[in-house]
């Protein structure tokens, strides 16, 4: 299955699809996150997911209540939008992601939009090297559900080695300067473990994140 | 019998043995074995000795390291032997392992070290091995004590065998539902028993454990 993302561009995703989206600040982000989600709204048999720390989530669909211009209450109420936190213990953040994607699922929804907002060594989310870990393994977990992922890092904001470890290590897809791209850095999550994840410089030899 | 090597070094020779199961029956319990490539096992858990030998006795981890060799010429596995005992005597703080075209991996033997102090920090003492002394014509098994005469442990034997299992899996990358999945039981409670593993490690997170686990030997490499 494959379907358009919306206004984001004329690229055809296939689903499911885990996406990095590399943006410069807020108001990039907020303008390509909308656009992704606003796309779904107009298709009943879609749902959309935000997911982020604590507040994140609720601010994004603020925002897209405010870009659309009306209350989005009754598609929460219906489930058919989510909001969901992230978690400094991995795996309960994992089952955050898990959980509703499995709910949409049941409920027959065709595809589900999700946006998780990466955060890097903040207090309500995963330690770096267990949130990379989340990363890789979505690309396996994903694999059951109608789900395209956008996962936006702002290159303004968090450090070059979660670019370069999740971002790009981590996602098959990057979505950058309005692009679409298969991303040739992608390791498999069968391989990120052994040839990535244990050799990070932070678990070698206890330097700073 | 209790020696005193050059380097001032006591080395408390408890007995000789032969390899396998015939060594290990010299100190039941409490035994980790220690492999001339620098690898550390526990003797509870499956190991096939040098006879092809395979399931040895449950035995509690604790006080006494086997040195088991392979290649009885090989003298680096003096040179360990020298080295750790003179890390665990407080004797000696500076040693670097020499492995020229050797099996030896510099990295696992400091972690190994390290994991049978249970102090991390160990790790970054040991830059140099020297090794002077004949080798033994067989394993023998070496009491290794603290200063205070108290027996020596490394993390993983504070955890349990459920939490050992939950450890293995989680090396192979599994999620919860996964583990759950293969030991039959609520992903709850494997989220109870990670929770213990990381904790009882000392690690900040479930990826901090598994890199343990994998530098100090205590699972299989992928």
């Amino acid at each position: 299955m494959t379907t358009p993302l919306g206004a984001l561009g004329a690229q055809v995703f296939p689903v499911p699809s885990h996406v990095a989206l590399f943006h410069h600040g807020d108001a990039e982000l907020r303008a390509l996150a909308l656009e992704f989600l606003r796309a779904g709204l107009d298709r009943p048999d879609e749902a959309l997911f935000c997911f982020g720390e604590p507040g994140v989530g609720e601010r994004l669909l603020r925002d897209l209540e405010s870009d659309v211009g009306r209350d989005l209450s009754p598609e929460s109420r219906a489930g058919r939008i989510v909001v969901g936190t992230a978690d400094a213990d991995v795996d309960r953040q994992l089952e955050n992601v898990l959980a509703p994607l499995e709910a949409f699922r049941a409920s027959g929804r065709r595809l589900v939009r999700f946006v998780g907002i990466v955060a890097w060594d903040a207090p309500d989310f995963p330690p770096p090297e267990d949130f990379l870990w989340f990363e890789s393994k979505l690309n396996e977990l994903l694999a059951g559900f109608p789900v395209i992922a956008l996962c936006p890092y702002d290159v303004v904001r968090i450090p070059a080695r979660a670019i370069a470890y999740g971002g790009l290590e981590t996602h098959p897809f990057v979505l950058s300067d309005g692009g679409l791209r298969l991303n040739p850095q992608f390791i498999p999550p069968e391989r990120y473990l052994r040839e990535r994840l244990l050799q990070l410089p932070w678990l070698e030899d206890g330097s700073a994140i | 019998m209790r020696e005193r090597d050059a380097r001032g070094a006591h080395t408390n020779y408890v007995a000789e043995a032969e390899p396998g199961r015939a060594a290990l029956d010299v100190q039941r319990g409490a035994i980790a074995v220690l492999d001339n490539v620098g690898n550390v096992t526990w003797a509870d858990e499956a190991w096939a000795g040098d006879d092809g030998e395979a399931g040895l006795p449950a035995a509690p981890i604790g006080s006494n390291l086997l040195q088991t060799y392979r290649e009885y010429d090989d003298p680096r596995a003096q040179a360990i032997a020298d080295a750790i005992v003179a890390i665990f005597e407080g004797t000696a703080t500076y040693f670097e392992i020499e492995h020229r075209a050797s099996r030896l991996s510099q990295r696992s033997f400091v972690t190994s070290v390290a994991a049978l102090r249970g102090d991390r920090a160990g790790a970054v003492l040991i830059q140099r091995v020297v090794s002077g002394r004949g080798l033994p014509e067989r394993p023998r098994v070496v009491d290794l004590r603290s200063s205070d005469g108290a027996p020596i442990g490394g993390a993983i034997d504070r955890l349990t065998p459920r939490e050992r299992e939950v450890l293995e899996f989680m090396a192979t990358g599994l999620d919860n539902r996964a583990i759950a999945a293969k030991l039959r039981i609520q992903y709850t409670t494997v989220r109870g028993h990670i929770r213990s593993v990381i904790e009882k490690l000392g690690a900040r997170s479930r990826l901090e454990a598994v890199a343990r686990a994998y530098q100090n030997g205590w699972v299989a490499r992928l």
